[in-house]
């Protein structure tokens, strides 16, 4: 516990001396989503037009406007719907998450996007929190490309896993699995139960392999490894080792998450009364992504922590930033 | 005065009290009570069995011979997938049973029909004449109908007393009526007489969209269940016996009914509680309860209390003196019924502040005992009759106790639920069921008998669009009136059969109006209304601002709608247009210039499937609108790509 602990703490120190990592890392994540969001924003604008039904809407909740604008929508105009409202957001897609419920292509499309830019950057990002200094633009982009091929490699393995996972497992689990259990339960308190344990159960599978593909990344960069199935197999073996650390090292950044979603839930603004109200919700709601962010990297930059505390020497042992020679130079090799 | 008062509502009450019944019998009879039920039924719940028998006292109250008798067997329309039942459900969405257990399905078979002497006339073993028919399609496959001849016809005013045995396996839960666990819902599982009218009988096949229809009667009924298992039933306990054989028979008595329905569990939890009220007659209520819900036992009883009152003050006085409600077991798939004295609500184990579960429900089902129990039209082919007119009323009770409640999804499997505050439910819109019905307006007219509408869509038009155009009437005629219109034609049409056009000629009679050209809008068509403002123009005109409005009729259905055109210096002008056209213009010269213009400002037409399009405005804020919902959106648009980026 203690060596989680300080890895924790250490990962905590390590995020909050990359502040730029954090803002690249949100940057990010508005720039998948404005365009959407935009794209949104002309649906609802249309359908209102202009009609009175804009100035309830705009100062409030206009659920009659809304029903008739879901009732025709198509697309992304399928998303919105009232739970999109403060707290209620997060809890969709948590529930959508773990009951496997399918989003519309655009929102598969868009998560799609973010998820391979996400495997991009994993390259710059740990670099960065393993060296735990400034790497700069030109070092974070450079570290990102080296281990970019890398990782989409090993993303086509997550992939698979995951596939299994919520095509094959989840499926079994929560229909036939769950089907049988509950087949003749009379009480919906056990079959509440009954899905709440499953869901730990397909939870802690799901958290199991997370842990290996985590530290496969952070093994990939560290050590410099070239072959993902090899970063795996040191991953696991990783893991097996110390079993205790990584896991109770993962259950406290998991504590984190659910604080930052007991904040978010305390305080997500609701539908606002218009004028200040709609830039403090979205101020708010912006905040809320940045914790979640915040929560991401400190379980790359922890786990990177631990990792590194467990070797045999201290300090990180990748290989130097890699730097690019000038044109003339590539010349010169020929 | 206030002492006059006093001593009125004292006596009110007291003769109220007086008029309880508390045995099931009722003096004197309310309804013609020509089909009447004396039934045994033994329950073996390890085998999911019933044998039963009954002698029936059927009376012909018609203008026609009876040469036949007609009965449904309700439970063959789950005896295999071949029922009209089953393969209307197919048609729908989701309600056909996957991959049902052998031992989930249903039966019921006839054993013994007998004609039992009676005035002179020998007994005839009918057994073998009994053979299904199917009316509605000519199903060769659907045995839900069985018709046996008569060896003697029956003249009108004559009469029959049938013996009938049968056998009936319990199925897993089909439309509300099955077995789980130790839960039995007993429903629709006697062979039960249709109903003979001058046109012949009413007895239709057991079709997946629509209910029941039978005469009234008076019940006796002996049920044998495990011993130490809770029964509620229709009606009144009157007797209780054990058997030596670990069962125990409860009899149950109820007259002026046209159903019988009972339930039976070890685990069942009973409270009782009493409804009184100053000028209705007080009703006992028993509550059979999950024992997960025990603490919403108090729900259950205020719901009920809140149909009894309403209804009551609203349309007429419920009769019986007792009800029984049942908390149905989880995933019985039970709940949600109504029986004759008897209704199945239906709650969750985690419920939130503020919504109405249990209280939508139970209300709804409670005041069934209204349209369906005392008012007992054919649910077959008018299922608006009951199901529209007391979807207006719930949602108009519900208003008047239970507002404001949320919006209120439930997450995690269905199990969680969270309350969205900002989002409130409004009764003439949500109560109503505007979205339901707009979803289907044009698939059916309201005035195809109820079981051919299409399966997946007659809920809208069944339900919805009754309570939309009742409740326009209340905003177009005013409360007073519809309320005298419909307690009229509950006096009128109480433990009778009435058809739609009695409920028209209730209308026109009482309001002095020939309502005939709306009924035959919301009831005889599919038209949908549809008005909207399209176009508002205000330029300047030799110093002062010239306005035009032109209004619209998008939709083929035309009703009259008020026009209200606000201008800039808080002038209002309001024009009465009639609707007919396909559009209006009105035109005005004021000193300034025209903010907006509304077709139905005061939201009169509920049916208006396009509110969106009905106003417009010189100062959109349409952009305003959609930038600050598009930003919340895009809040859970991150939240989302963050979840499913938490796997990289």
């Amino acid at each position: 516990m203690t060596a989680s602990w300080v890895a924790w703490c250490d990962g905590l120190r390590r995020v909050r001396r990359a502040p730029a990592i954090l803002a690249g890392v949100w940057l990010l994540t508005v720039l998948v989503s404005v365009p959407l969001a935009l794209g949104l924003r002309g649906m609802l604008e249309q359908h209102l037009g202009s009609s009175l039904a804009a100035d309830s809407a705009a100062a409030g909740v206009n659920d009659d406007w809304w029903q008739e604008f879901s009732d025709q929508a198509s697309g992304l105009g399928v998303t919105f719907r009232p739970t999109i409202i403060g707290f209620s957001a997060v809890l969709d897609n948590l529930s959508a998450f773990v009951d496997n419920d399918h989003r519309p292509i655009v929102i598969v499309g868009a998560a799609t996007a973010y998820v391979v830019l996400w495997i991009f950057f994993a390259g710059g990002i740990i670099d960065r929190v393993a060296r735990d200094r400034p790497t700069r633009a030109p070092g974070f982009f450079a570290a990102s490309g080296v281990f970019a091929f890398r990782f989409l490699r090993l993303a086509a393995i997550m992939w698979a896993v995951y596939a299994l996972l919520f095509a094959y497992v989840h499926p079994w689990l929560f229909g036939d699995l769950y089907g049988r259990l509950t087949h003749d339960t009379t009480v919906e308190r056990t079959a509440f139960l009954t899905r709440a344990a499953l869901y730990v159960l397909f939870g802690l599978i799901v958290a199991a392999c997370n842990l290996i593909f985590d530290y496969a990344k952070v093994l990939a960069v560290v050590e410099d490894r070239r072959s993902m199935i090899g970063a795996i197999r040191a991953a696991v073996a990783f893991v097996q080792r110390n079993a205790g650390a990584a896991i109770a090292l993962y259950a406290i950044n998991l504590l984190l998450f659910v604080v930052v979603l007991a904040v978010y839930a305390m305080i997500a603004p609701g539908a606002g009364t218009g004028g200040l109200s709609v830039w403090t919700g979205l101020a708010v709601g912006q905040l809320y992504i940045l914790g979640r962010l915040w929560v991401k990297l400190t379980f790359w930059a922890s786990e990177t922590a631990l990792f590194q505390a467990r070797l045999a020497h201290a300090g990180y042992v990748a290989t130097p930033v890699a730097t690019w020679p000038d044109s003339p130079a590539a010349d010169a090799i020929r | 005065m206030r002492l006059i008062c006093a001593a009125a509502a004292i006596l009110s009450a007291s003769l109220a009290s007086a008029q309880t019944p508390a045995d099931g019998a009722l003096k004197p009879p309310l309804s013609p009570r020509n089909a009447n039920y004396s039934i045994d039924a033994r329950l073996d719940a390890a085998s999911r069995t019933i044998a039963g028998s009954e002698v029936i006292a059927w009376r012909n109250i018609t203008q026609r011979t009876a040469t036949d008798l007609q009965f449904h067997l309700y439970w063959n329309a789950w005896r295999n997938t071949r029922s009209t039942w089953l393969r209307e459900a197919t048609l729908g969405t989701g309600r056909n049973l996957p991959n049902p257990r052998d031992d989930d399905w249903a039966r019921i078979d006839v054993t013994s029909i007998k004609l039992l002497a009676s005035g002179g006339s020998a007994p005839a073993d009918l057994t073998a004449l009994q053979h299904a028919i199917a009316p509605d399609d000519g199903n060769a496959d659907d045995a839900t109908v069985m018709a046996v001849p008569l060896p003697r016809p029956i003249a009108p005013g004559g009469g029959v007393n049938v013996e009938v045995k049968w056998t009936a396996h319990v199925p897993r839960t089909f439309a509300r009526t099955g077995a789980i666990g130790n839960f039995f819902f007993i429903a629709q599982w006697f062979p039960k007489l249709g109903v003979l009218q001058d046109d012949g009988w009413n007895c239709h096949q057991f079709h997946a969209g629509t209910e029941f229809f039978s005469d009234y009667g008076v019940y006796d009924v002996s049920l044998t269940v495990p011993q130490g298992w809770t029964v509620g039933a229709t009606g009144v306990q009157r007797d209780r016996r054990d058997s030596a054989d670990h069962t125990t028979t409860h009899r149950y008595y109820q007259e002026d009914v046209h159903d019988f329905v009972w339930t039976t569990s070890p685990d069942y939890v009973e409270r009782t509680a009493r409804f009184e009220h100053k000028t209705l007659p007080p009703v006992e209520m028993r509550l059979l309860l999950q024992p997960e819900h025990l603490d919403q036992a108090e729900r259950h009883f205020e719901a009920t209390r809140t149909a009894l009152r309403y209804y009551g003050e609203w349309y007429g006085a419920y009769p019986y003196g007792h009800i029984t409600i049942i908390d149905p077991a989880f995933q019985s798939g039970a709940g949600g019924m109504e029986y004759p004295t008897l209704f199945t609500a239906g709650t969750r184990w985690w419920i939130a502040p503020h919504v109405t579960t249990p209280e939508g429900v139970t209300v709804h089902e409670a005041g069934h005992q209204f349209w369906y129990g005392i008012v007992g039209n054919n649910e077959f082919e008018d299922a608006w009759m009951d199901e529209g007119f007391n979807t207006f009323s719930t949602a108009r009770a519900i208003s008047q106790v239970y507002d404001p409640n949320y919006f209120s999804p439930r997450f995690f499997g269905g199990f969680v639920p969270w309350v969205i505050p900002d989002v409130v439910i409004r009764r003439e819109t949500d109560g109503n069921g505007l979205r339901s019905y707009r979803a289907v307006a044009k698939s059916d007219p309201q005035a195809t008998p109820s079981y051919r509408y299409y399966p997946a869509t007659g809920g809208g038009i069944t339900y919805s669009k009754t309570g939309l155009w009742l409740n326009t009437m209340e905003r177009w005629l005013g409360w007073p009136t519809l309320q005298r219109v419909m307690s009229a034609h509950f006096a009128r049409w109480k433990f009778k059969h009435p058809k739609p056009q009695d409920f028209f000629t209730v209308a026109n009679e009482t309001t002095g109006r020939d309502l005939g050209w709306y009924f035959d809008q919301v009831y005889r068509s599919s038209n949908v209304f549809d008005y909207g403002v399209q176009e508002l123009r205000s330029a300047p005109e030799n110093g002062r601002f010239r306005t035009s409005v032109v209004v619209r009729r998008y939709g083929e259905a035309t009703f009259p709608v008020d026009v209200l055109v606000k201008f800039a210096n808080g002038e209002r002008a309001t024009e009465h247009w009639d609707g007919s056209d396909r559009w209006k213009l009105y035109t005005y010269d004021r000193a300034s210039a025209a903010v907006s213009a509304e077709v139905d400002p005061n939201q009169v037409l509920l049916l208006d499937v396009n509110r969106t399009n009905n106003s417009r405005t010189l100062a959109p804020k349409g952009g305003e609108a959609a930038t600050k919902w598009a930003m919340k959106w895009m809040v859970w648009l991150q939240d989302a790509l963050l979840t499913y980026g938490a796997l990289v």
